[in-house]
Order: C-alpha cells, then sequence, then structure tokens
C-alpha cells in the first residue's frame, strides 16, 4: 500500500489483538517486540500491561472486540493461567475470540493447551514472521464467527 | 451516590453475557448498557459496510436524552489518557454515567496501529466499571477517526450523561473535534511555548477549557499565567474559559477540572447549545452514506456497464466529459422510473 493513503476506505478493518501477560511475570521486553511486529504487520494491537488478572484481561477483550487474545508467559505458570482464561472465557460464552500462546513452554505441556484452544506457543527463537502468519490465521477464523452469528 | 456504584458492580456480571451479531438483540443490549453488545456493535459501525452501519444507527433511533461531549485534545504525551483515566472515574463518582473513546494514529505504511491508551486508565476503568473502546483512527486526519460519530451515537443511546473523547495527540490545526465535542479540553503541559505561542490561531481558539498538566514540573505555574493572559483578552461576554492545573500526583486536582467542564454544560443547556454542531455533523455524515449507497455506487456501476459494452471509449474520451454525461444519463433515467405510474 501507498505510504500516507487514506485508509477510511478499507472494507474491512484491520485484525484487533490483545497482547497479555496474565499472571504474576513483569518481563515485557518479548511482549513489546511483538506489539511492534503486530503493528508493522497491519494489525490493531492492544497491550494489557504489566500483571492484569484473567478476569481483566477478558474484560478488555470483549470492550475492545479484539479477535485474538495473544497470551505470553515466561514464568512458567501457563497451564494454570491459561487456562483460568480459556475456562472463563467458556464461562461466559465467548467463542468467537481465538486464544494464543507463547513463552518458556516445555514441549510436553504443548498438547494440553491445544486442547484447551490455545495454539502456537511458540518458544524463544520463534521467527516472528512465524508468529505473524499464525495470529492472522487465527484471527481470520474468529472474525468469520462474529459474522457468522447474524 | 455510593449505592450508584454498588448498582453498577451487581449489574457487572450480567453485562459480559454472549456477544450477539443479530441487530435486534444488540439494539436492546446498548439501551441495557451491556457492555458486549456496545463494544460489538462498535466493531460494525467501524467494519466499513455502510448497510449494516445504517440498519444500527437507524434503529437505535433519537435519543431521550443528549449526552454531553467532552474532547481531551493536545499534544501527544502530554497526560491525555491519564488525565482521562482519573476525570472518568471521578465523574462517575458524582453520579455521572461515564464512558470513553480514545483514538489513536494508524500507521501510514502499513495500516497497523498500537492503541496503548487503555494502559494508562485501566485502574481506574476497572475500579469505576466505564466502558471504554479504542479506535484506530484508519489515516484520517485532524484527530479524529470516522467512526467516532457512529460510536458516540451507540453510547449516546446505552444511556450515557457524558462521554469522553480523547483525540489523537493533535497539532495546531486538528481541529475536527470541534464539531463532534460539546466542551474541548486542551491539555498543555509547563515548557510547550512563550505567551506568543498562546495567542497563535487554531487549536488555542476553540478550547473552552485549558489545562495545564504535570503541575509538579517545573514552570508550571509560568504556563498557567501565559494562558490565563490569553484569557482575560477574551470577549466579556458568554462563557469565560477557566485555565484548571492538574497532577497526577494529587488526585484532588481533578476536582476543578470536572467543575469546570460540568459549569460549561450548564451553560451551554442554559443557552440550547448541547450538540448543536454534532446533530449537524451527524446529518451531513448520514446523507454522505446514503449519496455513496444510493448515486455513488450506481453511478460506478453504470461507468463499468458502459465500459464492458464499449458504449465509450476511455481512452478518447476526456474523463469529465464522460463524469457528466454519466451523471446526466444517471439523473434523466430516475426522472423517468419515477414519472411513470
Amino acid at each position: 500500500m501507498a505510504a500516507g493513503k487514506n485508509q477510511s476506505s478499507y472494507k474491512q478493518r484491520p485484525p484487533k489483538i490483545l497482547l497479555a501477560k496474565p499472571g504474576i511475570d513483569g518481563h515485557d521486553r518479548g511482549v513489546l517486540v511483538l506489539a511492534r511486529a503486530f503493528r508493522d504487520a497491519g494489525m490493531e494491537v492492544l497491550y494489557a500491561g504489566l500483571l492484569p488478572t484473567p478476569e481483566e484481561v477478558i474484560d478488555t477483550a470483549v470492550n475492545e472486540d479484539v479477535d485474538v487474545i495473544a497470551m505470553s508467559l515466561l514464568n512458567g505458570a501457563h497451564l494454570t493461567v491459561f487456562k483460568r482464561v480459556a475456562d472463563l472465557m467458556k464461562e461466559r460464552g465467548i467463542d468467537d475470540i481465538a486464544l494464543v500462546g507463547g513463552g518458556t513452554i516445555p514441549e510436553e505441556d504443548k498438547p494440553a493447551l491445544e486442547a484447551m484452544g490455545i495454539t502456537g506457543n511458540y518458544g524463544p527463537g520463534t521467527p516472528l514472521s512465524i508468529i505473524i502468519e499464525h495470529v492472522q490465521r487465527r484471527s481470520a477464523e474468529a472474525r468469520k464467527k462474529k459474522m457468522e452469528q447474524d | 451516590m455510593s449505592t450508584f456504584k454498588g448498582d453498577q458492580r451487581k449489574q457487572g456480571r450480567k453485562r459480559w453475557s454472549r456477544i450477539k451479531t443479530n441487530v435486534s438483540e444488540l439494539i436492546s443490549g446498548i439501551r441495557e448498557n451491556k457492555f458486549a453488545s456496545i463494544a460489538r456493535a462498535i466493531s460494525i459501525i467501524e467494519d466499513g459496510n455502510s448497510v449494516r452501519r445504517k440498519d444500527i444507527l437507524r434503529r437505535i433511533g433519537k435519543p431521550e436524552k443528549r449526552s454531553h461531549i467532552v474532547g481531551i485534545t493536545g499534544p501527544p504525551g502530554i497526560g491525555k489518557s491519564t488525565l482521562i483515566g482519573n476525570l472518568s472515574s471521578g465523574m462517575m463518582d458524582q453520579g455521572l454515567r461515564t464512558s470513553v473513546l480514545a483514538i489513536d494514529a494508524s500507521s501510514p505504511f502499513t495500516g497497523g496501529s498500537l492503541l496503548g491508551n487503555r494502559i494508562r486508565m485501566q485502574e481506574n476503568l476497572r475500579d469505576a466499571n466505564i466502558f471504554m473502546r479504542s479506535l484506530a483512527n484508519r489515516g484520517e486526519k485532524g484527530g479524529l477517526s470516522r467512526s467516532a460519530i457512529g460510536a458516540v451515537r451507540i453510547l449516546e443511546a446505552a444511556g450515557n450523561q457524558e462521554i469522553i473523547i480523547e483525540t489523537v495527540g493533535a497539532g495546531q490545526a486538528d481541529l475536527d473535534i470541534m464539531n463532534l465535542a460539546d466542551t474541548i479540553v486542551l491539555v498543555l503541559a509547563p515548557g510547550l511555548g512563550d505567551e506568543i505561542q498562546a495567542i497563535k490561531a487554531g487549536i488555542m481558539e476553540i478550547s473552552d477549557i485549558y489545562v495545564i498538566n504535570k503541575m509538579d514540573r517545573e514552570g508550571a505555574y509560568f504556563a498557567m499565567k501565559d494562558i490565563e493572559d490569553i484569557v482575560s483578552m477574551d470577549e466579556n461576554s458568554g462563557w469565560k474559559r477557566p485555565v484548571v492545573g492538574t497532577t497526577n500526583q494529587d488526585l484532588s486536582s481533578y476536582k476543578s477540572l470536572i467543575d469546570a467542564i460540568c459549569s460549561h454544560r450548564k451553560y451551554l443547556e442554559g443557552r440550547n447549545l448541547l450538540s448543536v454542531k454534532r446533530g449537524l455533523m451527524e446529518m451531513e455524515t448520514a446523507l454522505e452514506d446514503e449519496i455513496d449507497e444510493k448515486i455513488t455506487r450506481k453511478l460506478k456501476e453504470m461507468l463499468h456497464n458502459e465500459e464492458r459494452k464499449e458504449n465509450v471509449n476511455l481512452a478518447t474520451e476526456d474523463p469529465y466529459t464522460a463524469a457528466e454525461r454519466l451523471l446526466q444519463n444517471f439523473i434523466k433515467i430516475r426522472e423517468q422510473s419515477t414519472s411513470s405510474p
């Protein structure tokens, strides 16, 4: 797209992503790199800030009507905290927001996360292009679901 | 006032029920101030499908009571978002139902955006249970987003008394907010310029209330004095523009800002000026949508049909002559169809 072009005439709005570290984890260098990368990939990016609770993350996601919640944890609590987010979404009947995970996640934990509907689960060293592609795909799925409810 | 907040919290859980895209359910959800319905409706407004947008905005109808729109504008990084956090929760404490719309810039290169306003006001929003939505400006100039007009109508239908809009970090000539907001608050900070800056045209003129933020910084009282000097040159009739100092270090400093906003609301209500300009702008946007749907799209269809049938030689005909002929044809067809029984 040409630089400076007015984008207001675009038919579809860009994917909207919420980045969150829903636990006791203060290391946000990685998540800020991702925020910048998603922005540069043409997405509208929100960051939930440090130390939000799972409830706050979902409240923000609903208020902003995001397509994907991208969660990151480096403290090893992913099986507890990511699960809490997934459970809360189920409780509230939200099925049109995709959950994507990442952080220091051991290989053996990944199937359990996948079973909760949390995909990706990329570790350190993953190329940004792979993460972006995955988030875009999940976002398109979520957007389709939103439209289907019509 | 505590009962008001208590009621809000009790309803809080109910509001997060499943999001519905069904329009009638959305409308009733909006009327009940369900955050999920409001959020989804704003998404549809943002989507750019003018038929669905029209559907929602028509069915919302005319509000019983107009909301008071407070536009917060000022340069980037001046503390608008933090100020709005304290302002909105302060208004809720006074029993005024408040919502927030915050607009951030889109990238001119990729169309992406980092919506970083929420992070500054998160705690206030959570504690006071305030609906807040971030919008990207999608390349729109003037500090506003095109969807903001529709989003304001949705928040109005949800029964908000006060709607706070944060503009994109604004320069001297980002003035679109003046058509949407009833009360314009310009946020400044110490060290931005002298009294010559203060009498410049543009954004300095359109503001109803001046705020010097970061009052804990050096030079804050000089900055206040510079602005007070230009305000003292105002004509004596009408609204006397107040200059308020705020700082996040002293939360009671926001009290005088809330008072100033409330008295400007009373001033406007007394003169029947509340949302007059906004009403006009809403009409204009509706008209643009209508023209787009009924005329522009049909004309473009005609053009493509002609090109296909090779009635028109696009290579030789001057574009303006062709456009004139097409429009005349269009009007003729319309007249025929309306005159025939």
